[in-house]
């Protein structure tokens, strides 16, 4: 009974004082403002003095609360760590997230924007602008710059973090601006390439800024270029979900209208578009190399490609021209349709492919006497098999054949006499792992032991790009060089289609 | 009409006429029987003559034959020889001294009075509708099972049958519905819905009990000459309170069936979720499927990709290899040209010493030679002129040596002569000075 009744007390008193809680008034947020820090490592001391003991060190970009001015001290409060202290008032910026404050935190947004090293402190201003404005602005062009403002630092602060920098202390103010800029919700995903982390931004700013009517060229290009970053593609993705991938980044791409940018950034969005659409014509090419979108999206890369203009191509964006050249130049023998097979001729073989296994190619090689069904040579590939790119040299006892096993990477295979019979050889692009890169035959020496090739790759961070002179007996290079006029074999052999088509000659 | 009427009251006005034909009797008893009230108009129209209205003897007898004739023939139409029977009558004429029974249908048979009695029966459908037993609250409500009141609205259509037996032996009662049909629905419902409870009365055998009664009643009809034609059992009316809880639990029961099928519903709802789960799940699978078959294809590419860069790399590799052994040979081939070459060099340049060695030691031999003859003929040309020493020392030192110091000769000599050693070693002095010229000699030959 007794403990009955004692229940029931403390039933009544906990209501009691949970009525009396909600009654009370809230404390209201701080009147005095917040405050911005904008200098890295700046100390939150426990009295203001510069001798007393640090709270905390703070970095560029936190915000905290004001709670009281002591000499020339801030009393703060940081949510972050549920801590108070006070902080010198020279290292940090007082706002007051009104709507009048709202313009010069766009200034000061505008004015940090540029800066390198500076990406935490805008992205906290970014935070307070963003708070500070009202709906209306934020849906307008200062809302657009506001958004691509934030992008622009979080890409750039992705970017800072995945490149290896020496010294521990850049690598520990990194980490701190990773961990600001993640306090105000701007989320990277981090993937490992070739045996480091890479780190990217999700992306949401510049999703929403494409989603804005009012964002101009400029920056809906700067957000599509940064959405669509070749190196932040997950690359465990599985082959479908990659395709899935491709071409969101084409629609994503699409929305950018290149007319009125500036010749390098139009350049840019060009030579992006130029990859994105090679990569689609060979995913849709694994499906079926024989669909007219595969033709179709070549075409559109090649323009792309094309469209690039070398005079207004800043040398940091060479490397990226060259790549988007090699991932055209791997899909280029989709814009020629595949002629029928005609019936060989005397000793001349010509090739045939069928399907093998599910996914697989076959490649047939024969001649008037041998046909398909006894051929000369049957090799089976999982790459795709460019059939219009069959060559076979005067002599008739070898055959070059384009295949691409990887997006971005086409091989050059050659199918040659020997005294046992047809041998098939694979010259790769470099001797090096699959990453970009192209083989191409340009043409056959008479005599029949030596052809011309094209190579171009980015392999193990580098790049390469030389013609030679390749002796078909064990595929050795005779002859190399890196500019094609210094060969005189290769000028004098090379066949005048290569020469029209390529793109290693840009 | 009129006109026969304006005949017969014409002599009333007490105008001559002529007599009434015999015929015009009938239609007296025509507007008589057919009551016709006499036309007012132009009568009223003339002033009464009250004369008219005294009967006169003659017109008394008229009267009297009149009303004879009248007699005779009502008493024929009331009596007439002949009897009409409309559509669907069926007449039974009894010959009442045979005893005949004779079944006339439609149009006219002869009745010849006191001979014929005609009963004239309706052959066309009559229907039979009990009111006594239509409210559970009548008068003769039906009793179910349990003892329950409970009213039927029945109909009973039925016709009698002119070919059965009975009425062709003329033994039907006057009032066939009355006599035939209403004992036998009333005896056969009763009975019949006597066996049944309200419940079953009411909505589950309902059409049992109709067949039952319809089927019995149709046989028990048939042997008293009338045809059922149909029988229908309408609204069943319920006690109150039974209504009420009969109501409720149809309601019970029609709330269970609904939930029955609503279960149905919903186990066929779950079926097909479950149907479209597993198509689901199917098409998941497949796309699963073909989305792993891709991924594998990509990778056996990738696969062989690696696969062709590693021989490239091993040509390559061999390649260097083969390129370094060029290398190593070449290099060893020149080391070894070069030490061929050095070790002639040295060879030649050893030969060369030599030869330089052997050529110093000649000119040697030969300059000591020639410094020996020399010296010899120095030596005799000192030792034939001794002064020449002081002379050529003294010729040497002249421009460097301005002097001298040296002590007196104790014998008194030339002063010099401690240097030259005097007279008392002229022998010595001889040798030390061709000694001095020797030395002098090889001097000037190795500076030479």
């Amino acid at each position: 009974m007794n403990a009955t009744l004692a229940t029931l007390l403390a039933a009544v008193a906990s209501a009691a004082v949970t009525v009396a809680a909600e009654a009370a008034p809230q404390p209201s947020p701080s009147a005095q403002g917040s405050a911005i820090v904008v200098q890295d490592q700046a100390s939150l001391r426990a009295a203001p003095r510069d001798g007393a003991q640090q709270q905390a060190s703070l970095w560029q970009g936190e915000v905290l609360e004001v709670r009281g001015e002591r000499l020339d001290y801030l009393q703060v409060w940081d949510h972050k760590r549920e801590r108070g202290g006070f902080i010198r008032a020279s290292d940090v910026r007082r706002v007051a997230l009104t709507e009048a404050e709202g313009p010069a935190l766009l200034a000061v947004m505008r004015f940090v924007q540029d800066t390198p090293g500076a990406e935490a402190l805008g992205i906290g201003l970014t935070a307070a602008y963003l708070q500070a404005a009202p709906a209306k602005a934020l849906a307008g062009e200062e809302g657009a710059q506001a958004f691509d403002a934030l992008g622009t630092f979080a890409d750039r602060l992705a970017r800072r973090a995945s490149v290896a920098v020496p010294g521990k202390a850049s690598g520990a103010t990194l980490s701190a601006h990773l961990d600001v800029a993640n306090g105000y919700g701007v989320r990277f995903a981090t993937y490992e390439v070739e045996g480091r982390m890479q780190v990217c931004y999700e992306g949401e700013a510049f999703r929403r800024l494409l989603a804005m009517p009012v964002a101009d060229a400029e920056q809906r290009a700067r957000a599509a270029l940064a959405l669509t970053r070749p190196e932040c593609i997950n690359p465990d993705l599985p082959a479908h979900e990659r395709a899935k991938v491709t071409t969101w980044q084409a629609d994503v791409l699409e929305r950018v209208d290149v007319a009125n940018l500036p010749g390098y950034l139009r350049n840019r969005v060009q030579m992006r578009r130029a990859s994105v659409w090679g990569a689609a014509a060979f995913q849709q090419a694994r499906k079926n190399a024989a669909d007219p979108a595969v033709a179709a999206a070549a075409a559109r890369a090649l323009t792309e490609l094309s469209g690039v203009s070398k005079a207004e191509l800043p040398d940091e964006d060479q490397a990226a021209y060259n790549d988007a050249a090699m991932r055209v130049s791997a899909v280029r023998w989709a814009l020629v349709p595949a002629a029928a097979p005609v019936a060989a001729t005397g000793n001349r073989p010509t090739l045939l492919t069928e399907p093998g296994a599910p996914g697989e190619t076959c490649v047939l090689l024969v001649d008037a006497q041998h046909s398909a069904k006894a051929p000369l040579l049957r090799r089976c590939t999982y790459g795709v098999v460019w059939a219009a790119s069959a060559s076979t040299n005067r002599e008739g006892t070898a055959v070059a054949l384009a295949v691409q096993p990887m997006e971005g990477w086409r091989e050059l295979w050659v199918l040659r006499k020997t005294q046992g019979g047809w041998l098939a050889d694979v010259l790769p692009p470099a001797a090096a792992t699959p990453e970009t890169g192209v083989a191409e035959w340009a043409g056959w020496v008479p005599g029949g032991q030596q052809m011309l090739v094209a190579r171009e790759a980015r392999g193990q961070g580098r790049y390469r790009k030389s013609f030679e002179v390749v002796r078909l007996e064990g595929l050795t290079t005779e002859r190399v060089t890196g500019d094609v006029a210094a060969l005189p074999l290769f000028q004098r052999w090379q066949d005048p289609a290569w020469k029209r088509e390529t793109l290693s000659l840009r | 009409m009129k006109a026969t009427w304006n005949r017969i009251v014409q002599p009333l006005k007490g105008r001559r006429s002529t007599p009434l034909p015999e015929a015009g009797t009938e239609p007296v008893l025509d507007a008589d029987l057919q009551g016709i009230p006499p036309t007012t108009g132009p009568v009223s129209a003339a002033p009464l003559n009250w004369a008219y209205l005294l009967p006169t003897a003659r017109t008394v007898r008229w009267l009297a034959a009149g009303a004879v004739v009248a007699a005779a023939g009502l008493m024929v139409y009331r009596n007439p020889p002949v009897q009409h029977l409309a559509q669907g009558d069926l007449g039974v004429r009894l010959n009442q001294f045979t005893g005949a029974v004779s079944l006339w249908r439609d149009g006219s048979v002869w009745v010849v009075p006191g001979l014929h009695t005609v009963r004239v029966f309706s052959l066309r459908d009559q229907s039979y509708r009990p009111e006594a037993m239509r409210q559970a609250t009548g008068s003769a409500p039906l009793q179910s099972v349990e003892g329950l009141s409970l009213g039927l609205d029945l109909s009973v259509r039925y016709a009698l049958d002119p070919n059965s037996p009975a009425v062709k032996a003329g033994n039907l009662p006057d009032n066939v519905g009355a006599d035939i049909v209403e004992p036998a629905v009333q005896g056969l419902v009763y009975k019949v819905f006597a066996r049944y409870t309200v419940r079953e009365i009411f909505s589950s055998k309902r059409a049992e009990i109709a067949q039952i009664i319809e089927t019995e009643l149709r046989a028990r009809l048939a042997a008293d000459g009338v045809t059922l034609r149909s029988l229908q059992i309408g609204k069943v009316d319920l006690p109150a309170e039974y209504r009420r809880g009969m109501d409720s639990l149809l309601a019970e029961e029609l709330a269970s069936e609904k939930m029955r099928y609503t279960l149905e519903l919903k186990d066929k709802r779950v079926k097909e979720t479950e149907l479209d789960a597993n198509a689901d799940k199917v098409r998941r699978e497949v796309a699963a499927e073909a989305a792993a078959r891709e991924q594998v294809i990509a990778a056996k590419a990738q696969e062989e990709a690696m696969k062709h860069v590693l021989p490239f790399k091993q040509r390559q590799i061999e390649q260097r290899q083969l390129e370094a052994e060029a290398e190593r040979v070449a290099r060893v081939k020149a080391a070894e040209g070069a030490a061929q070459a050095r070790r002639i060099e040295a060879n030649g340049e050893a030969d060369a010493r030599q030869k330089l060695a052997e050529a110093e030691a000649y000119r040697m031999d030969r300059v000591g030679k020639v410094n020996a003859e020399q010296m010899a003929r120095e030596g005799a040309l000192v030792t034939k002129h001794p002064l020449l020493i002081q002379k050529t020392l003294a010729d040497k030192l002249s421009d460097k040596i301005q002097v001298i110091i040296a002590p007196p000769p104790t014998n008194g000599d030339f002063i010099g002569a401690a240097l030259l050693g005097g007279n008392r070693n002229a022998q010595a002095s001889a040798a030390q000075a061709a000694a001095v010229a020797d030395d002098a000699s090889t001097t000037q030959a190795v500076e030479q």
